[in-house]
């Protein structure tokens, strides 16, 4: 019986008086693709961390190919093949791919000289492997976001990686590449290699895991074939509670037309001829893959890059959007994509980043009122259920979902007619997804009018009113929200629907 | 809208209000200066004389206006290079508009102001419009305006013989206190409400911090980073004004080394190069810092020259304890009152299930 | 390859312009003694820019090598007042200069620091800790330091033929040196290169020892063309390096840069005085025309380049 390639058991690590782990065992067999699942603070980056070396365990044991092993480094760990292949690839931006993969792959002294043929032949034959379609000379800079996920593949695959982990890796990729991913995947389980895969899409788990092991709180709720399990039975155990209605419904009928976009299109921004109409109290869903120009059209409804051609009308008053203050003063409030670096400033408290978009209209005067300031911050914190310690508490100390509530928070304050809501539930944990949910349901009661972009299929179908997809930076179809996924997909992919 | 999931309560981490208090850089740089006003005191004759305390502010108004107004400049994460090669230029205009044009001191003083703020929009346009990085621009304009002033005067030309009422404004008092300590006074309570109780204070440490994320939140980034270099520009003008009075000569070489003082004493004050954390007091408690120490040291060994460059030696030493001190004790409170796993500020990238930067 | 070489290019053809409008208007340029020595006196600069194009490159600066020039200088003259042989003065100065970069590099590397300010702090203490040390006061240097005992004109060829030398050497280096491709490395992304097994900080400390010892050999190239060691004569240095390193590609944010282009700035940036003072124009325009230059060619990348150099505002990394 040939030892497992990773075993972990009874890991224990504490933070000051936080257990993050609790006594957790965990095993990887070769030629496996193991799933780590478990909601945000459940455990899961505490473990990867443990398993690459970052954190020393303050108990149990692990063992890597039967082997014991005592104070576990990075470097250590890379020697004893784990590889880590993070959502942002740790790659150098201006040196080409093949110099990339050259230095992960080569520890060199500092006085020897690059061999360039060789370094170049070893990516190509890397990349080659994967199937990957890149050119060593390309700067990496010049590639795209899967891409360099590949390249980071290669590098795994080069330094002769027999446990690779792989953390929320379709994130950003399209239909293609994430077809392509997992053939790549499959290809790493074919050789015997096993994968720790994470991811909160419990359709990949099904369509690549073998076995899933959950956490929860710290611990090991339970390690199963895959295929013995439900999405039920998963969540439940996820989250240990039933979670009712991840996606509230309408209630009332849609009013007034409050957005209107008319062949709108910006070159610089890339949207061809955009029409679509939103309505008081409704949502409008975009749909469409990685790269339709979802992103690109909200960027150019908010201002941040400027439309060219077509006309939009708020409310029935025709605007022009130069800039983000613009959107902000006509009513239009966007939340972004990124949430850490636009949707929330960290190093600032929960309550500045809360006023920060409505600094004119709060403050009279441009004077700051602090008292004010607190009570408005505090009143969001019930509202929208923000757990923090108070509204002085820096935005780093949140967990991704009450991040993700305070950006959210930050729009609401502003009073828009119309809120843009891009990918509102990436990297959050399925409470708090349901949480967001349900306040952006409510807020429809209320007459806003939502365009969310979402790149999860059962997002926009559960929640949308109606659904935009687009392709290429147009819509190829305007479908009611009780449509089906294949129908959805069709018209992301450019054919015909009915 | 209350969620139905129970929350788990979320503890304040153990904030020792002492510790929080000591690891602030401001409170080691008072602690520096109160260390250095009772040694002085001690060791010297007469520092604490009102006559010297005069002499001390008078010779730090006009580094400390500089101090003050390249606070805002780099809490937006910039740095302004050029403003001590600004005053020499202002200097210089000043000297012509008085000794060849005949222009009145208070018109040609609103000339050398409000050529203080068109330098200063000109840096502000560079790294705005033309996403030039601010120590590049400045390094430029850092060079062209000297160059300018120069030029202008040949190298070697200078202007004099200013009238008396000019040049009380200089050396006399005005309530027992030196007049241009008035106008310190009042720049810095400018400043300081700009950037402590104002929406563009809030907007300067917003585009410190993240200057996409302010953006994306409808700062008008542009206008504000003009406002901060702008009004650099204006107060070096105003410091050129003051130096000549004091000095009794508007010269070319006005102002040389001004910037980097007037660095030192913002980061001595605890104002993060980096941008986003600082404090318009700090710079204050920095430039007297530096001052005193200057001073000091200068009445205690007789021979100036030797006091000239220990004071500047110190000061450099004094820059680097202050800043190592100030990252270990940050360190040492951090570590002490933590309660989440990583450290939430440089997360590692598993350490919260991340989103990727858009790619579209 | 066009677009990939634009900066060099287009320095070369400003260069070109240059040389062409100097050979029509003022051929006296080109003749061959003043020629010669105008070169040999920009040979210390230019030993100091390859130092500085690493460390820019490193994402990191150094305002401190002008002080550190003096230094180093005047440690030199020194010793060879007293009766050193020249080996041992240019180990000295080398000595000195490593020692000054060593410190600024550990504050940087292993106290995290930021290089701008720890460097602004020990510029003014090297500039004022030798003014305390030879109060302004001029030194006489020996007979067999001048032109490193060779005579003028062989003197002259010499420091030229090594400066040229040592910015081939360290081109070459910087492409196919494992050492070269981790500055780069480090420049780009001081965690990814953790992960590749570099070690940034060990990086980081290096590059700023290599700059003092660079600035060493530079101060006795320098003192070996006067009579005397000026304290002061390492005022302006660190301006007109950094101007060079930026008008030549050099990206401030890191990761990128050619020694080509720096080289082919810095050319650019020294001859415009002397082309002045060859068009009879005033000499004191040069400050003027030097920032100018620096301005219009990082304007020139602002405008050109499609994505942001830098994020708007950010002055240091």
């Amino acid at each position: 019986m040939t030892p497992d390639l990773l075993s972990l058991t009874g890991i224990i690590k504490s933070f000051g008086s936080v257990r993050a782990l609790k006594g957790v065992s965990f095993d990887l067999r070769a030629g496996e693709v193991h799933a780590l699942l478990g909601e945000n603070g459940a455990g899961k980056s505490t473990l990867i961390k443990v398993i690459t070396g970052a954190h020393q365990p303050d108990g149990g044991t692990l063992a890597v190919g039967g082997v014991a092993v005592a104070a576990l480094t990075p470097a250590r760990a890379r020697d004893l093949g784990i590889a880590c292949i993070y959502q942002q690839p740790a790659l150098f931006p201006y040196l080409s791919v093949a110099e990339n993969i050259g230095l992960r792959l080569k520890k060199s002294g500092p006085f020897s000289r690059t061999r360039w043929k060789e370094q170049r032949a070893c990516a190509k034959e890397l990349l080659e492997r994967i199937g990957a379609e890149i050119s060593p000379d390309a700067e990496v800079s010049e590639l795209s976001m899967p891409e360099q996920q590949l390249v980071e593949i290669a590098c795994a695959l080069g330094t002769g990686a027999r446990i690779v982990i792989m953390d929320e890796p379709t994130a950003s990729l399209t239909q293609k590449e994430q077809h392509l991913l997992f053939a790549v995947v499959r290809d790493l389980r074919a050789r015997g290699i096993g994968v720790i895969y994470i991811s909160h899409r419990l359709e990949e788990i099904f369509a690549l895991a073998d076995r899933v092991t959950i956490l929860r709180d710290g611990e090991s709720i339970g390690t199963n074939p895959v295929a013995d399990l439900n999405e039920a039975q998963l969540i439940r155990m996820m989250v240990g509670r039933e979670v009712s209605q991840i996606y509230p419904p309408s209630r009332s009928a849609p009013g007034d037309i409050v957005l209107s976009l008319k062949k709108l299109g910006s070159r610089a921004g890339g949207v061809r001829s955009v029409t679509l109409d939103v309505r008081a109290g409704e949502i409008v869903g975009l749909a469409g893959l990685v790269g339709a120009g979802r992103t690109e059209l909200a960027r150019v409804l908010f201002g941040i890059t400027p439309a060219d051609s077509g006309a939009i009308t708020l409310n029935g008053q025709p605007i022009a959007i130069r800039s983000p203050r613009d959107a902000v003063s006509h009513g239009i409030a966007y939340v972004p994509e990124d949430r850490r670096r636009h949707g929330i400033i960290l190093e600032m408290p929960i309550a500045h980043n809360i006023t920060l978009a409505i600094l004119r209209a709060f403050f009279p005067l441009t004077l700051l009122r602090d008292g004010a300031e607190t009570k408005l911050a505090q009143q969001f914190l019930f509202d929208l259920g923000i757990k923090a310690y108070g509204p002085d508490a820096p935005g780093a100390s949140l967990s991704g979902g009450n991040q993700q509530k305070v950006s959210v928070a930050r729009w609401l304050a502003t009073n828009p007619k119309l809120l843009i809501l891009d990918e509102p539930t990436q990297g959050v944990d399925i409470g708090a997804k349901a949480e967001i949910h349900k306040i952006i349901r409510d807020l429809t009661r209320d007459g806003l009018a939502v365009l969310m972009i979402s790149s999860d299929l059962p997002e926009i179908l559960g929640m949308s009113d109606r659904i935009g997809v687009m392709r290429g930076g147009t819509l190829t179809a305007v479908l009611d929200g009780k449509t089906d996924a294949h129908t959805v997909m069709s018209a992301a992919l450019g054919k015909e629907v009915a | 809208m209350k969620s139905e999931i129970p929350t788990p309560t979320i503890h304040r981490p153990e904030a020792c209000v002492l510790r929080a208090l000591l690891a602030r850089q401001e409170t080691i740089i008072f602690g520096v200066l109160v260390l250095e006003i009772l040694l002085f005191s001690a060791i010297g004759t007469n520092f604490l004389a009102p006559d010297n305390i005069r002499n001390i502010a008078r010779h730090s108004v006009e580094i400390g206006l500089l101090a003050l107004v390249m606070t805002p400049i780099i809490l937006t994460g910039g740095i302004d290079l050029s403003v001590g090669s600004m005053m020499g230029l202002c200097a210089v205009v000043f000297g012509m508009l008085w000794g060849e044009a005949h222009w009145p001191p208070w018109l040609a003083g609103c000339a050398a102001v409000t050529l203080g703020a068109a330098g200063g929009a000109m840096n502000a346009a560079l790294i705005t419009r033309l996403r030039m990085p601010p120590l590049i621009v400045t390094l430029g304009t850092f060079s062209l305006f000297r160059g300018l002033a120069e030029a202008l005067t040949g190298g070697s030309k200078s202007f004099t013989d200013f009238p008396d009422s000019f040049l009380s404004l200089g050396n006399s008092l005005a309530c027992g206190v030196p007049v241009q300590a008035w106008v310190l006074v009042g720049v810095f309570a400018i400043v300081w409400g700009l950037v402590h109780r104002t929406t563009a204070g809030r907007a300067f440490r917003a585009i410190g911090f993240a200057p996409e994320g302010a953006r994306y939140a409808g700062i008008p980034v542009g206008q504000r980073i003009a406002l901060a270099y702008t009004l650099a520009g204006m107060v070096a003008g105003l410091a050129a004004v003051i130096f000549i009075s004091r000095v009794g000569e508007a010269r070319a070489n006005a102002g040389t080394g001004y910037e980097l003082a007037a660095i030192t004493a913002v980061v001595l004050g605890g104002t993060s190069i980096f941008g986003g954390t600082g404090s318009v007091y700090g710079t204050l408690l920095g430039v007297a810092a530096v001052a005193v120490l200057s001073n000091g040291l200068s009445r205690i060994l007789s021979i100036s020259d030797i006091s000239r460059e220990l004071s500047g030696m110190l000061t450099g030493a004094l820059l680097l304890v202050a800043l190592a001190g100030g990252a270990l004790t940050k360190a040492w409170s951090e570590r002490a009152s933590r309660s989440k796993p990583a450290n939430p500020i440089k997360p590692e990238p598993a350490a919260d299930t991340e989103q990727p930067p858009s790619n579209r | 390859m066009i677009q990939k070489h634009f900066r060099e290019l287009s320095i070369a053809v400003a260069l070109a312009l240059l040389l062409v409008a100097l050979a029509v208007f003022a051929p006296n340029f080109f003749a061959l003694q003043p020629l010669l020595s105008r070169l040999t006196a920009q040979t210390p600069a230019l030993v100091a820019a390859i130092g500085m194009t690493l460390i820019i490159v490193s994402r990191q600066i150094d305002i401190s090598i002008g002080s550190q020039f003096g230094m180093c200088a005047v440690v030199a003259g020194v010793l060879a007042a007293k009766g050193v042989p020249l080996p041992g003065v240019l180990l000295a100065s080398i000595g000195a200069g490593a020692v000054m970069g060593a410190i600024n590099g550990a504050l940087v590397a292993w106290l995290r620091l930021p290089s701008i300010v720890v460097t602004l702090a020990t510029m003014v203490t090297w500039a004022e800790a030798l003014r305390l040390w030879q109060q302004g006061r001029l030194l006489d240097l020996p007979e067999q330091v001048k032109w490193l005992a060779l005579g003028q004109t062989v003197g002259q060829t010499t420091l030229v033929v090594f400066a040229a030398a040592l910015v081939i050497f360290a081109a070459w280096a910087m492409r196919n040196l494992a050492a070269g491709r981790h500055v780069f490395a480090v420049g780009n992304d001081a965690e990814a290169a953790r992960l590749a097994g570099i070690d940034p900080q060990r990086v980081t400390f290096g590059v700023f020892v290599l700059m003092g010892a660079l600035i060493g050999i530079a101060a006795v190239m320098s003192i070996a063309q006067s009579p005397q060691v000026q304290p002061t004569c390492g005022d302006g240095l660190e301006l007109k390096v950094i101007a060079a390193c930026v008008v030549g590609g050099v990206a401030v944010s890191g990761g990128r840069g050619s020694l080509l282009g720096v080289f082919l700035g810095f050319l650019l940036l020294a001859n415009v005085n002397p082309a002045l003072t060859h068009f009879h124009t005033q000499a004191y325009w040069e400050k003027a025309i030097q920032g100018l230059v620096i301005l219009l060619a990082v304007a020139a990348d602002g405008v050109r380049s499609k994505k942001a150099i830098n994020p708007v505002v950010s002055a240091v990394q």
